[in-house]
């Protein structure tokens, strides 16, 4: 088994290319599941309890299956009922509704961590409740959950491979392609794998210096 | 769209494509089954390994911490390509099966190390000086003092990722295993519309990981860490 990288290494701006294309689908991903999560959070802390119930039914069912057959479900079922899409949103979406449900949970436990006694200390100091929110309630919660949060992200940048079993040209999409072409499979699965490290890597240093920095959060640089 | 599916039901629920699903949920079982055991025995071995002080094991120790930090940092899909093509590289003749379960023994291994460590440095550092006072050896301390403290930190995360884990196998269907999603892909590719073929596949993926997920939930509440340390 001989490794010749040359060819690889030709086609690696390609590549780049890809992996700008993966970080775009997860950060969006990411922003629309935060939204998501932020709504369904919500609703699990004051809404009504039909609403509560829609909510848990929803996060349970999408925490307990597959990321890749629910894409799959948004992809090929849903033009049964006339819906069609494209991979590119048929990925998005599936992600959007699967990150949705993991953040609801998250976003959920950071609401449930502000205890009692630090609203009762804030309305004794005679904050308003536009203060309490800003000055214990926000950095509270941000604290707690800019750990977890990050790691959903770094998860969410992987889980984006999935986007090339629906053919869109991401970094791994871009890999099968480069792969078809040159037959020089293991080193280019081997620089794909490269890339997803220094992407995530980015990623996790750069969310450990905000979340220490600005949120004095418990975090660890690797 | 409805009367459509109706009309269809009953072709699709018959017997041998009941039993074809039986069987690859057998295999998405196997699969996460065996990753599972593997990776936690692994892991935790790992996890000891980079936990030793001896200055010798210092090499042993960096080699172990790069190779969790960084299968974690690599996407699934990637991981099971690249095993497949070096096993190929390799002129290994194995099944598709075998390989599937190579890379997912490796990155639950790497995933349940980081677990396991992080969960017996959570033991407070006092704990480890005064069995040393008392003589005790290093793999005495780790099981007569530490690990009695640390499971109940471990097993919740544990299980948690065994729930994200029985879904990534899903994944083994893009080098041909015949689980779960590749059944799918088949039934489709025999003409059943994939709302009932992803519907069903969808439930029984849900029936394999809820109960484990509510077991995960409960331990979690069970064995809330005391604040007495």
């Amino acid at each position: 088994m001989q490794l010749d990288f040359s060819p690889i290494l030709e086609r690696l701006p390609y590549l780049i290319g890809g992996a700008w294309l993966s970080l775009q689908i997860a950060f969006l991903a990411f922003f629309l599941g935060m939204l998501l999560g932020l709504g369904g959070a919500s609703i699990r802390a004051y809404g009504p309890g039909w609403a509560k119930r829609l909510v848990g039914v929803y996060v349970v069912f999408f925490t307990n299956t597959p990321q890749l057959i629910q894409i799959f479900f948004i992809f090929f079922a849903l033009p049964d009922a006339g819906v069609v899409l494209t991979p590119y949103s048929a990925v998005l979406i599936g992600m959007t509704l699967n990150a949705g449900a993991y953040l609801t949970e998250i976003q959920h436990a950071g609401f449930k961590s502000v205890r009692r006694p630090e609203l009762e200390a804030a309305d004794t100091l005679g904050f308003s409740h536009l203060q309490t929110v800003r000055y214990v309630i926000l950095p509270h919660i941000l604290r707690v959950l800019f750990p977890p949060l990050s790691n959903q992200y770094i998860l969410m940048t992987l889980g984006t491979s999935m986007a090339a079993v629906f053919g869109v040209e991401e970094l791994t999409g871009r890999t099968y392609n480069i792969n078809s072409e040159t037959f020089r499979s293991i080193e280019v699965f081997l620089v794909a794998a490269a890339l997803y490290i220094v992407i995530t890597l980015i990623a996790t240093l750069s969310l450990a210096f905000i979340g220490k920095r600005f949120f004095r959060a418990k975090m660890r640089w690797f | 769209m409805w009367e459509q599916l109706i009309e269809e039901a009953p072709r699709f629920f018959s017997y041998y494509n009941m039993l074809f699903f039986a069987k690859a949920l057998g295999t998405t079982f196997a699969l996460s089954a065996i990753g599972c055991v593997v990776g936690f025995t692994l892991g935790f071995v790992l996890a000891a390994i980079r936990l030793t002080t001896h200055p010798g094991l210092k090499p042993v120790r960096i080699t172990v911490q790069l190779v969790t930090e960084l299968v974690r940092r690599i996407p699934f899909l990637v991981t099971l390509m690249l095993v497949f093509f070096i096993f190929q590289g390799l002129d290994a003749d194995l099944s598709m099966f075998t390989v599937a379960l190579f890379s997912v023994c490796l990155i639950a291994t790497a995933f349940i190390a980081e677990i396991v460590r992080s969960g017996l440095e959570s033991v407070h550092h006092n704990q480890w000086d005064a069995a040393a006072t008392l003589n005790f050896s290093y793999w005495q301390v780790l099981w007569w003092v530490i690990i009695p403290q640390a499971w109940k930190i471990i097993l919740p995360p544990v299980f948690g990722f065994f729930v994200l884990f029985i879904k990534d196998t899903a994944l083994a269907s893009q080098i041909g295993v015949i689980e779960l999603a590749f059944a799918g892909k088949t039934m489709t590719n025999k003409g059943f519309s994939a709302t009932l073929v992803y519907g069903t596949v969808l439930l029984l993926y849900f029936v394999l990981s809820y109960p484990l997920a509510r077991f995960g939930k409960y331990l979690e509440t069970r064995l809330a860490p005391t604040q007495d340390r």
